[in-house]
């Protein structure tokens, strides 16, 4: 298990999500498929906290207990991201229920406007 | 067999069952099917992070994501009754695949082919003992104290203190909310409007209208 191997992964992921979000015509699978590519972006941020030492445990200056912690920043960053990413879930489906309400309908064809 | 052959056996049986389960998400036409597949997904993922020594991470995902937003899915997919007929293709399939292929190919060589700084770069065994087995803060500056070498003692306070890759929990709380402070606060505000967003948006259109003219009865 090296970086490259977690990154592909998270590209992949990345990817699968990708295809989802264009290839769907449901706004539920569509946010399904954007909910993948969050966590495929996520696995590379918790990667490079994983594999990547960062430039204050390079730098040669003396040891501090905010430089060890700053090995840490891609886990911080995931879970400001997942927590972005449950806002954006909740609020999304609120849009799609309202987009229901009014059209009947969740095909993402009939989202071009949302007056009814 | 060695800890690291395990670690890569785990990693890749992990990593078959996330884009296992994220194919069938995007393929599936049951739309409840393909809910119940990203919640496999998004479990996958919390064990990746288990794997990847991200455990705190690894907690939050599954609350989060295992727990809530699949949840979420679930009752969407129940609450809409249109969509028992199947979430039909549309005709971006070909676009999509073209664009899933290059956004993966562009991710992937960029990955083999970027020279990543490595954790063995570190060669002061002081670092490695902190960033592996422990360390202790001491006073409220930036000094701090290594033990490279663990007391057998229980109770002595290295034990405690386990090391950043060790025990990450408590040093991820202190990070957020000394350097992340401002994104940690904006997170609040953020999750507060997005609350009332939804709330918003799902009101019943009626009752609101009611309330408006001051009829609190209903």
């Amino acid at each position: 298990m090296t970086i490259e191997n977690v990154l592909l992964v998270s590209a992949a992921l990345f990817a699968i999500g990708a295809y989802g979000v264009v290839s769907r015509r449901s706004l539920v699978t569509v946010i399904m498929s954007l909910e993948l590519m969050f966590n495929g972006v996520v696995i590379a941020a918790v990667a490079f906290s994983r594999f990547t030492p960062s430039a204050a445990l390079l730098s040669g200056d003396p040891l501090t207990a905010e430089a060890i912690r700053s090995a840490l920043t891609g886990h911080a960053f995931a879970i400001f991201v997942t927590a972005v990413a449950a806002g954006e879930a909740a609020l999304a489906f609120a849009l799609v229920f309202a987009m229901y309400r009014v059209k009947e309908s969740v095909e993402i064809t009939d989202a071009s406007e949302m007056k009814n | 067999m060695e800890v690291s052959t395990l670690t890569t056996i785990a990693f890749w049986a992990v990593s078959a069952m996330i884009l296992g389960f994220a194919t069938i998400v995007v393929t599936q036409r049951d739309v409840f099917r393909a809910a119940i597949a990203l919640a496999g997904s998004f479990l996958g993922v919390g064990i990746l992070y288990f794997v990847l020594s991200a455990e705190f991470v690894g907690v939050v995902q599954i609350l989060v994501y295992v727990g809530a937003i699949s949840v979420l899915m679930a009752f969407a997919v129940m609450f809409i009754q249109d969509i028992a007929s199947g979430s039909r293709p549309s005709q971006g399939r070909l676009v999509g695949a073209a664009v899933a292929v290059l956004v993966f190919g562009v991710f992937a060589f960029t990955a083999y082919n970027t020279n990543w700084s490595s954790m063995d770069a570190i060669t002061d065994p002081v670092i490695v003992a902190a960033l592996t087995e422990g360390f202790v803060e001491v006073g409220t500056g930036n000094a701090i104290e290594i033990f490279t070498d663990l007391p057998v003692d229980e109770n002595a306070v290295a034990v405690k203190n386990g090391g950043v890759f060790v025990d990450s929990s408590g040093s991820i709380g202190v990070l957020v909310v000394r350097e992340y402070m401002l994104a940690f606060e904006l997170i609040g505000l953020l999750l507060v409007a997005a609350l009332i967003g939804g709330l918003l948006l799902m009101r019943n259109p009626s009752t609101t209208d009611e309330l408006v003219k001051g009829d609190f009865s209903v």
